[in-house]
């Protein structure tokens, strides 16, 4: 168990560390002896969160995130189909994107891993997305939460539009919509109407869980 | 009441941003709002029907200026023709300035094909921004009498930034980390061209550059990455402006700087456009540094809150997010007067105006209350 222990120890700190090809290499000898749902919830999971709160502390910056989300998904895109297969309960379903006219990526694309990381399901629908896309979206995935980003004072009402537009379809109440972004604040996201705001992907992922807490 | 307070003045617009940005005493504080959109706002216009056709740009930034009365215009201003002009493809908005959709360089080889050297006067759509700085030199002297006219001040990429626009701003951040020299490599290829851009700039009529660096806040990169890699090719940029020019050069670090201010304040800009920072701990850092000889700055641009959210480190409270935007003139009079006294206070000189761009949609009577507020609190 010690051995099993030392080896979930080494993929939490190959990803903290940002290396992405060892990550993948223990993650394949740890699935000889692990269930796939043990290395994300005691390796993967935690190791995003050290990161995530690396970050929040100044310790790590967009650099580090990226490249640790790296050597993340690399371990994950292992175990998912073994996740799949067992039917491993996931922390709930996040559709992201960021909102039309803005084609900043990289904020969505962080959240979107650290939710990954943290067990949740992500459908990502990129930069650049429509109000009617959002809302296509959120008919065919029936996700519990609505991730907008935007990066820019020009972009940024465009979420009340797609708050709007869910409204109009009678979608609203269907899920849960988080804001984030560099432009954003709790004022602007209480403006839009969203039931949060999360400054950076590590506060994203436990704004997500605190809103799958309320939908329980 | 705004509107109208004390239109008499001693200097003119060129005059006072000159005398601020040598560190000398104008007449009173200088307002310069980086107005993109309030000018074509007055006309009813959005930014696609201004870059369609640059005459209505030159309109709007005249006519704007003379509304507002501001002490200086700024030309196409962020465009990045430079970056098209070596491969990258960006997406226009229909109001706004372009951005990154398909980055020119994705591998080595790559950089390798990169026509390096261009000429701004034939190459993609620098001429149209030559054009445009042109012909506000003609008609704002045709408004000064041939004798003077009102500042334009006009945009350089930074390398680092550049560089982020070659490659696509993920792969800038992974490379810094990973690939550091490659980084350093790019970025020292980079300057190159946006240097013949901003000499051309100021040969068809800028007074003064800005340069601005988005992708080296303490929110992005840590400050050894900024110390080793970005800063120094940021200096050099700035420094080589100010030799081939001789014009003013003003550095616009975007978002939170607070534990690099020393760092920042070394790159020898001649002013620094704040961003959403705390206006005490700036002037510090920046005073601290010019006192060491490390630093020439000589005055601060803004910081009224103007685009941004408040900086999120947790250890500064910055008081002056978003107020431009969505405060009342009271709001904004009291921190520019706020802004104005700190300055001024520690032999900096101020030159009143927000922390970003002004943004789309700040009501008139919003910038009308930082122009009222430099001429009743800014007499100097």
């Amino acid at each position: 168990m010690a051995l099993a222990d030392e080896m979930l120890e080494k993929i939490k700190l190959s990803i903290v560390n940002m290396e992405d090809q060892k990550a993948v290499e223990l993650t394949k000898l740890a699935l000889a002896d692990h269930a796939a749902e043990d290395i994300l919830n005691q390796a993967l999971i935690p190791a995003m969160e050290i990161v995530g709160n690396e970050y929040e502390e100044g310790r790590k910056f967009i650099p580090e995130m990226l490249l640790a989300a790296e050597a993340m998904t690399g371990a994950l895109e292992l175990l998912k189909p073994l996740l799949a297969r067992s039917g491993a309960k996931k922390a709930g379903k996040v559709v992201m994107g960021t909102v039309e006219g803005d084609v900043h990526d990289i904020g969505q694309r962080m959240v979107c891993i650290m939710l990954e990381g943290a067990g949740f399901e992500v459908l990502s629908l990129g930069a650049d997305v429509s109000a009617s896309e959002f809302v296509q979206a959120v008919k065919t995935a029936n996700p519990d939460i609505l991730g907008l980003s935007a990066l820019l004072t020009t972009t940024a009402p465009r979420m009340k539009s797609v708050i709007e537009a869910l409204q109009k379809e009678g979608l609203r109440d269907k899920v849960k919509i988080m804001v984030g972004g560099a432009i954003l604040n709790q004022r602007l996201a209480d403006e839009y109407g969203a039931d949060g705001y999360a400054p950076d992907a590590a506060s994203a992922t436990r704004l997500a869980r605190t809103l799958m807490e309320s939908r329980a | 009441m705004y509107y109208l307070y004390n239109q008499v003045t001693e200097m003119t617009p060129m005059e006072r941003m000159m005398a601020a940005l040598r560190g000398e005493k104008p007449d009173r504080v200088p307002v310069h709002i980086y107005p993109r959109f309030a000018p074509l706002e007055y006309l009813g216009l959005k930014f696609h029907q201004a870059w369609e056709v640059p005459d209505l740009y030159v309109k709007a930034q005249i006519l704007g200026q003379e509304r507002f009365q501001y002490d200086c215009v700024i030309d196409y201003d962020m465009m990045g023709p430079v970056e098209e002009a070596l491969g990258t493809v960006l997406k226009y908005p229909e109001n706004d300035v372009p951005m990154v959709k398909e980055p020119a360089i994705r591998t080595k080889e790559d950089m390798k094909k990169i026509q390096w050297k261009i000429d701004p006067r034939k190459d993609g759509n620098m001429p149209k921004v030559l054009y445009v700085i042109r012909r506000l030199k003609e008609e704002l002297l045709k408004r000064g009498g041939g004798k003077s006219h009102v500042p334009i001040m006009t945009w350089g990429s930074c390398p680092s930034r550049t560089v982020g626009c070659l490659l696509g701003f993920q792969k800038w951040f992974t490379t810094v980390v990973r690939d550091p020299e490659w980084a350093q490599e790019l970025m020292e290829l980079a300057l190159e061209p946006w240097l013949e851009m901003v000499k051309a700039e100021v040969e068809a009529g800028a007074d003064l550059v800005w340069v601005n660096d988005p992708v080296s806040s303490a929110d992005c990169i840590s400050r050894d990455t900024y110390e080793k890699l970005t800063q120094p090719m940021e200096r050099k940029f700035i420094e080589a402006i100010r030799r081939e020019t001789g014009v003013p050069v003003v550095f616009h670090p975007c978002g939170n700087w607070h534990d690099r201010l020393d760092l920042v304040a070394q790159n020898q800009a001649d002013c620094y456009f704040l961003g959403p920072m705390d206006i005490r701990l700036c002037v510090e850092k920046i005073t601290e540094q010019n006192r060491a000889g490390k630093a020439r700055a000589k005055a601060i641009n803004g910081n009224i809150g103007a685009t941004t959210p408040s900086a999120n480190d947790k250890k500064v409270p910055v008081p002056y997010a978003t107020t431009l935007d969505k405060g009342t003139p009271e709001a904004i009079e009291a921190e520019c007067k706020e802004v104005i006294q700190v300055v001024e206070g520690s032999g900096l000189r101020s030159i009143i105006g927000p922390n970003c761009w002004t943004p789309q949609g700040v009501p008139f009577l919003n910038i009308d209350a930082v122009v009222y507020s430099a001429r009743k609190h800014g007499r100097l």
